[in-house]
């Protein structure tokens, strides 16, 4: 114990004390706000400032549709009417298009019963602003045939009018006042930060494997210590690192969170809630994920000779990760489905995924449960094979141990 | 004296190549002990079953009288043919951690550690990162690394490789100092002309195999002192005595090789009547030829 002891602080030092672990703390939290804030910028600013043209036969229908555009402050939206239009209109509206005078046309028409819209534009992938213009040209037909059922302007009025939906979580069979969308980022953050933290730690491991390798340390240490404490040694030292890395961010996030700003910056839809368990969990599936990639990436290292050989078998990390955000909007919408339910329980994608689901609704404890025991065995399962790798490999120099090499390697005592 | 390793026909196999077979040594304190043999005979083969990086697959291995356990460890300093330092870490702070690990408390590994690099010289090294040093002050630390816990068992596999001439003499010098406090002191190398003057006891092994094994003086007893190296000035008529089994002559330099059983004084009673001697050596066998020899005679057999 006192040997592991030793080797799990030379490492912590080593690393925390390090270049990297500096750059790393820092960077990855500027890269993260940057990224979520070119979202959420992006998101706000899509589909802002157009100038569009309404053009229909009937000018009140014109007017109708219009009046919704305008009063939309965040659009900004420029809306010209031509009405009543024609064929000639169209080609000139076209035309006016393809110069770039203006961003696009709806081109409305109605048929005695049955209404047609088309819009009509260079893009065809803004999405915020054909939302607007849908819900406009809906709104306005349904006035218009309200109108011409003889019901007064002012009714209409009344009888149209849109309401904000609220959303409020039932958690244990009670109404929870917290906005969904805090929860949802909270846990959403959280399967970010997992990945990020369980496959960059994982891949530590093993780079700090191969430089001991090519340092020629290791037979000076096999001297006095065994390769298992060595091994558990190095496992806990950097896995403390990881630890300390996410204390420092948790606790600067805190720290931001309190400060007057950013109460400004976290009020309303991007409030964060975190709550106890998910924080119990998180570090739970930190551990677990950690331990399930270094112990891997720690065989994989004593087979090769350079960190390139080693960059070979970054697949192995990163398949499991991209399955995992492939399938967020999946998860999200549906928590409880059998794929959402069974990528949880597959432990190279589980922290990811479980976080995913515990962003739309806290799954059943016996899950979590489950997936949890599952990762432990398959940690147990790769820390045997890998140990025994790890023991012949890291006195092996040469070239990359091939499959069946590595094969044989589990056979020696 | 007490034998410090015991070794019991330990053989050691990996898939269809025999590493070690049937390899019986012991080590007696205050010795200096070379195991000697061409690249790939099974020296660090040996040594790493000596002290339990791996294990025999048959025979038994005695380290300080008692079976080998990894508690006896902390007595044995090795410095393996494949070393190295942790790059990023100061000189100071990896001393007193290898001290730590071969059980010594910090104050004590930091305390020796200073010592010994005032010994070696390379105080002004001490706060530097390994990855500043030059190449001969990194083998110093290595030494320093393996000798700080004061072991009872040192063991060097090639330790003269690489090493500057400096580093070299410092190293020889050290040793025997060390085998002079009753140290057991085993080394390997394929270098023989280099350790014939180190070593009390040998053992040479050749495929895996101990071919010859013994006390330095004992081995070499068993060669003849049948060369001779001369020089001449004259006439080099007197080299057809028949005490001479083969000759080359250099103009006036000539190594000799006498018949089994032919005395060397007959032949310079005879060159003196005919030729001016200013040198006549009767020399014994090197070790290397000692080894072609024995492993030649092997391969007739």
């Amino acid at each position: 114990m006192r040997d592991i002891w030793l080797i799990a602080k030379r490492e912590y030092l080593e690393q925390v004390k390090g270049k990297a672990f500096k750059v790393t703390t820092i960077l990855i939290p500027v890269v993260f706000a940057a990224i979520f804030g070119v979202i959420a910028i992006a998101g706000k600013n899509s589909g802002v400032g157009k100038h569009v043209v309404i053009a229909t036969a009937d000018p009140t229908l014109a007017e109708r549709v219009r009046n919704p555009l305008i009063a939309d402050k965040d659009a900004e939206m420029i809306v010209d009417v031509v009405a009543p239009a024609t064929e000639a209109d169209h080609e000139r509206l076209l035309a006016q298009v393809d110069q770039k005078q203006i961003d696009g046309f709806l081109w409305l028409t109605i048929d005695g019963g049955t209404a047609n819209a088309t819009f009509e534009s260079r893009s065809s992938g803004d999405f915020a602003t054909e939302g607007r213009l849908q819900s406009a040209v809906n709104r306005a037909l349904v006035e218009q045939r309200l109108a011409a059922r003889g019901i007064p302007a002012s009714d209409v009025q009344a009888l149209t009018k849109d309401i904000d939906m609220k959303t409020v979580q039932v958690k244990n069979g009670k109404e929870t006042a917290t906005n969904a969308l805090s929860t949802f980022w909270a846990a959403y953050v959280m399967a970010f930060l997992l990945s990020f933290t369980v496959v960059m730690y994982g891949m530590n491991v093993g780079r700090s494997v191969i430089q001991e390798k090519t340092s020629r340390i290791f037979e000076v240490m096999l001297a006095t210590v065994t390769p298992g404490d060595m091994l558990a040694g190095k496992l806990i030292g950097i896995g403390a690192v990881g630890l300390t890395q996410i204390g420092i961010w948790v606790t600067a996030a805190a720290l931001f969170a309190g400060s007057a700003m950013g109460m400004r910056l976290m009020s309303g839809d991007m409030k964060i809630h975190v709550s106890v368990p998910e924080v119990v969990l998180f570090i739970l599936y930190f551990v677990l994920g950690y331990a399930l990639y270094s112990t891997l990436f720690a065989g994989l290292a004593a087979t090769c000779d350079t960190e390139q050989e080693l960059q070979q078998y970054s697949p192995l990390a990163a398949v499991p990760i991209w399955l995992s955000f492939g399938m967020i909007a999946f998860i999200v919408s549906n928590p409880n489905s059998v794929w959402s339910v069974a990528i949880s329980m597959f432990p190279p994608c589980a922290p990811i995924t479980m976080f995913l689901r515990l962003a739309s609704q806290f799954p059943p404890y016996w899950q979590i449960a489950l997936s949890l025991g599952l990762m432990v065995l398959s940690v147990y399962i790769v820390l045997w094979l890998s140990s025994r790798i790890y023991r012949v490999g890291i006195l092996m120099y040469g070239k990359r141990a091939t499959l069946p090499e590595m094969l044989r390697w589990l056979r020696y005592s | 004296m007490s034998t410090v390793v015991n070794l019991d026909r330990i053989s050691k196999s990996y898939e269809q190549k025999i590493a070690v077979r049937e390899l019986s040594l012991q080590i007696e304190e205050g010795t200096m002990f070379g195991l000697l043999g061409p690249n790939g005979s099974g020296k660090t083969s040996s040594i790493r079953m000596m002290i339990g990086i791996t294990l025999p697959d048959s025979g038994t291995v005695n380290l300080f009288g008692k079976p080998f356990s990894r508690e006896s460890l902390k007595r044995v300093g090795y410095l393996p043919e494949e070393r190295g330092l942790y790059k990023k870490m100061k000189v100071m702070d990896q001393l007193a951690f290898m001290g730590e690990l071969r059980g010594l408390d910090p104050a004590v590994a930091g305390k020796r550690a200073h010592d010994w690099c005032e010994r070696m010289q390379i105080l002004e090294a001490v706060n530097k990162k390994t990855e500043e040093l030059s190449k001969g002050m990194q083998q110093k630390i290595q030494f320093i690394a393996t000798l700080l816990h004061d072991p009872d068992l040192v063991i060097m596999d090639e330790p003269f490789s690489g090493l500057d001439p400096v580093n070299a003499t410092l190293l020889q010098d050290t040793l025997i100092d060390l085998k002079n406090a009753g140290k057991a002191i085993l080394f390997s190398t394929h270098r023989m002309d280099q350790v014939e003057k180190l070593c009390d006891a040998i053992c040479l092994i050749d495929r895996g195999r101990p071919v010859l094994q013994g006390g330095m003086r004992e081995v070499k007893s068993r060669y003849e002192r049948n060369r001779v190296a001369m020089n001449f000035e004259g006439d080099a008529s007197f080299l057809q005595h028949p005490a001479i089994a083969i000759y080359k002559n250099y103009s006036g330099q000539a190594e000799i090789e006498l018949k089994p059983g032919a005395n060397a004084q007959d032949l310079l009673r005879e060159a003196v009547g005919k030729v001016t001697i200013t040198k006549f050596e009767l020399m014994e066998p090197s070790l290397e030829e000692i080894f072609i020899r024995t492993v030649g005679e092997k391969v007739d057999a």
